[in-house]
């Protein structure tokens, strides 16, 4: 069968971080991990394309997927492969949506990345390949590539797959949710130990970074879900459902000063907040701390969305970019405050 | 007066056919006419400068934006006789002898308040049967505050008034022959019997003014959980403050008509007994969170119930008290049951709840709240020009997060929206 491989800017050999904003690029041929792709795929299956994009492009811009698929579209590829991306967060993402994507034009597809890659919950019904969590198990995610493509052309399930879920959609029951309950809790009743309308979902787990070895040598950022902006809101943050992070410069700053700053949270009453903003973003003690030298340095600018409703999906998201905006900056330690 | 010699609970029920305005207010063979002058007289305060009414009813290419609360029009008599304990009448339980209900009506106030969260009523096309408000003739009330006004008192003015329009309206068919009679029982702990005992918490939102749930007049924010007479609930007894989340807000109107205590009535005496409905706050705080939880869940232990039926308000923040308390009382041997609303993306791939619990899994979904709908320009917009969600005009073709809807994801289990998993192919 005809494959496309999608990649990310960097295994595509474009560049690496400075490229990260490069825009969908298709080439007809195979392109880095590609080649030792095609090779172990044997005659049967060829990739007749390549399509990289940028990890920033990819991930962050609205509708990059779509994007990238209507490359996928322009050739004659009965099949679509993202990936791998290990553990990288911007190209696990990104390869999610694009198989994803191409699922729902129905393209047969995977993705490729390791398991506690954020980008496993974008993929929706497109099946997940495990990889390892670096580059460095390329050989392996290859291998497993290649027997997925096998099962995938011959409309075999893929063993090992994380499966992927069918999105949930809103429909009308027969009853309202009231009396659903009631003939619910009689089903529990009745020994029916694991009836609901909602499974449990799976949040999976974080591993806890090691202690900053040295906080008076540290780069440290400030950061909150607690909908600081300036007055106004000149960048228009939801005080819920927020679709948006933004940035604000601390340089200089000593504070945050009541009347230049207000929350526009819409999860907790924001009077105490406005008061003193530095109850939502303590910037006047950690420049003290700064002072003291018992911290080495604050990060020059803060971040901030607000956290009132948002969807995990989206929280997991912001958190890929915000990680790698702090990694970028050489940020060591960050004081998330939530509210 | 014991309980004896007033009676239990009867509503005597009139079905609004027609609405209209007139001279007077009347109530006639099913024509509820209202006057405008005596609505605004109800609504009277020095905390607002100006209100308006308008009729909206079913059908009408028509929409209200900015909603706040809806109320149904009951009383027990002329000026009220003890209806809304706390705001209208003396701070006393009620629940007993006659009430008269205008089925079909509601008040509903909309405007701006601090801290709402924008919801609107469509009355026509696909949203109107995800509201409550959708079916039923809408008394809205608009109004201006007074300049300088407090938006506490804003608020407190704005419940009043439409608590005792609501009662006025009521008022006006306390000699008409009623379409039904209902005797609500008292809700007894039954004695163990063969049949299952089953109860429900309802957990009010109390995260401070203008997101508070009040409890003959007050908030329950300092409250431990209390076992209540639902029929005290049919008298007014809890009244809504909160204006955050509108499709997983449970407004006045919800709590006199309970879905959960509707539900289990209806089988009660059949195949289960329905034991008791326990309110409870729900606390800002985790410690405090934890601590309602378990003392919901002993209460629930005292009742001597089979099982729980769970009812939150509010976003993320509330699922956790729906969560601690299942899991208590699972914990217990208790059986619950808890009713959310998903949050799990437009695309509906997302996890659907922020905190779920572990022990008490049996789950009903109200639907997902971000799935997007597209709702019809209409010719006529109440509650505002603008409606800043989207900052369309309030007429516009909109399309919009199925939770934009008030009332459209209701954790009280009033609607029919629910949401599952189409299977991948």
């Amino acid at each position: 069968m005809k494959i496309v491989h999608y990649i990310n800017q960097f295994f595509a050999g474009i560049g690496g971080e400075d490229s990260a904003n490069a825009g969908p690029e298709l080439k007809e041929e195979p392109l880095g991990p590609g080649r030792k792709l095609a090779s172990l795929l044997g005659d049967q299956h060829q990739i007749i394309a390549t399509v990289s994009c940028g990890d920033d492009y990819a991930a962050s811009k609205d509708g990059a997927a779509e994007e990238i698929l209507e490359l996928v579209k322009g050739t004659d590829a009965e099949i679509l492969i993202a990936g791998p991306a290990f553990t990288s967060g911007r190209n696990g993402i990104a390869c999610g949506r694009v198989a994803a994507a191409a699922f729902e034009a129905g393209l047969k597809t995977l993705a490729a990345m390791h398991p506690d890659n954020p980008g496993v919950a974008e993929a929706g019904s497109a099946p997940v390949v495990p990889t390892g969590e670096t580059a460095r198990e390329m050989g392996d995610a290859l291998e497993a590539i290649a027997d997925a493509v096998a099962k995938l052309a011959a409309g075999e399930e893929i063993p090992n797959a994380i499966k992927g879920k069918g999105p949930r959609r809103n429909r009308m029951a027969e009853d309202n949710a009231a009396t659903r309950a009631v003939a619910l809790a009689l089903k529990r009743l009745g020994g029916d130990s694991s009836a609901t309308e909602i499974p449990l979902p799976d949040f999976g787990t974080v591993e806890p970074a090691p202690p900053v070895s040295d906080p008076a040598d540290a780069l440290i950022a400030l950061l909150t879900e607690g909908g600081l902006v300036p007055n106004g809101n000149p960048g228009r943050l939801e005080s819920s459902r927020a679709t948006r992070w933004l940035r604000y410069p601390l340089e200089e700053r000593e504070s945050m000063p009541a009347g230049e700053f207000q929350s526009i949270h819409g999860g907790f009453s924001t009077v105490k907040a406005n008061e003193d903003p530095n109850r939502i973003l303590p910037l006047d003690v950690a420049r003290e701390m700064e002072k003291e030298g018992r911290i080495g340095q604050l990060h020059s600018e803060y971040l901030v969305t607000v956290g009132n409703g948002m969807p995990i999906d989206s929280a997991s998201g912001y958190g890929v970019e915000w990680a790698e905006e702090l990694r970028k900056a050489g940020v060591q330690a960050a004081i998330l405050t939530s509210t | 007066m014991t309980d004896k010699e007033v009676g239990p609970l009867k509503l005597l029920c009139h079905d609004v056919e027609s609405v209209g305005f007139g001279d007077s207010t009347t109530f006639e063979g099913g024509r509820l006419t209202v006057s405008a002058d005596e609505a605004k007289a109800c609504l009277s305060s020095r905390a607002l400068a100006s209100t308006n009414v308008s009729w909206i009813s079913p059908g009408e290419s028509a929409r209200v934006i900015k909603v706040l609360d809806a109320v149904q029009p009951r009383t027990k008599g002329p000026e009220g006789a003890g209806i809304f304990p706390g705001f209208l009448g003396k701070a006393m339980p009620q629940g007993r002898g006659e009430t008269h209900v205008l089925r079909g009506a509601a008040v509903i106030s909309a405007g701006y308040l601090p801290r709402l969260q924008e919801g609107l009523i469509q009355m026509s096309g696909p949203a109107a049967e995800l509201s409550p408000f959708g079916s039923t003739h809408n008394l809205v009330v608009e109004f201006e505050p007074a300049e300088g006004a407090a938006w506490e008192d804003v608020d407190l003015a704005l419940r009043r008034g439409i608590l005792k329009l609501a009662a006025r309206l009521a008022e006006a068919a306390l000699e008409s022959e009623p379409d039904e009679e209902r005797e609500v029982a008292p809700t007894t702990t039954p004695a163990p019997g063969d049949r299952p005992r089953i109860g429900t918490i309802t957990n009010l939102q109390t995260q401070g003014t203008f997101k508070d749930v009040f409890v003959y007049g007050r908030s329950m924010s300092d409250s431990l959980p209390t076992l209540m007479d639902p029929s005290e609930l049919e008298d007014g007894a809890v009244v809504s403050g909160q204006y955050g989340h509108p499709g997983l807000k449970n407004n006045t109107y919800l709590y006199q008509n309970h879905p959960v205590v509707a539900a289990l009535r209806a089988r009660d005496g059949q195949d289960l007994d329905f034991a008791g409905l326990i309110l409870s706050p729900e606390p800002v705080e985790q410690a405090h969170k934890e601590l309602i939880s378990e003392h919901a869940a002993r209460l629930c232990a005292s009742l001597g119930l089979d099982a729980v039926i769970l009812t939150k308000e509010g976003g993320g923040n509330a699922d956790s008290d729906n969560s601690l308390k299942a899991d208590a009382c699972e914990a217990m041997g208790i059986k619950a049951v808890s009713i959310h609303g998903e949050m799990a993306g437009p695309d509906g791939s997302g996890p659907p709840l922020v905190s779920p619990p572990t022990k008490g899994s049996a789950l009903v979904s109200a639907g997902n709240y971000d799935e997007i709908i597209k709702l019809d320009a209409v010719e006529r917009a109440l509650g505002g020009e603008i409606l800043d969600l989207t900052d369309d005009p309030s007429t516009a073709e909109l399309s919009l997060q199925t939770a934009a809807v008030y009332g459209s994801l209701n954790p009280l289990g009033w609607g029919r929206l629910t949401c599952w998993e189409e299977a991948a192919s």
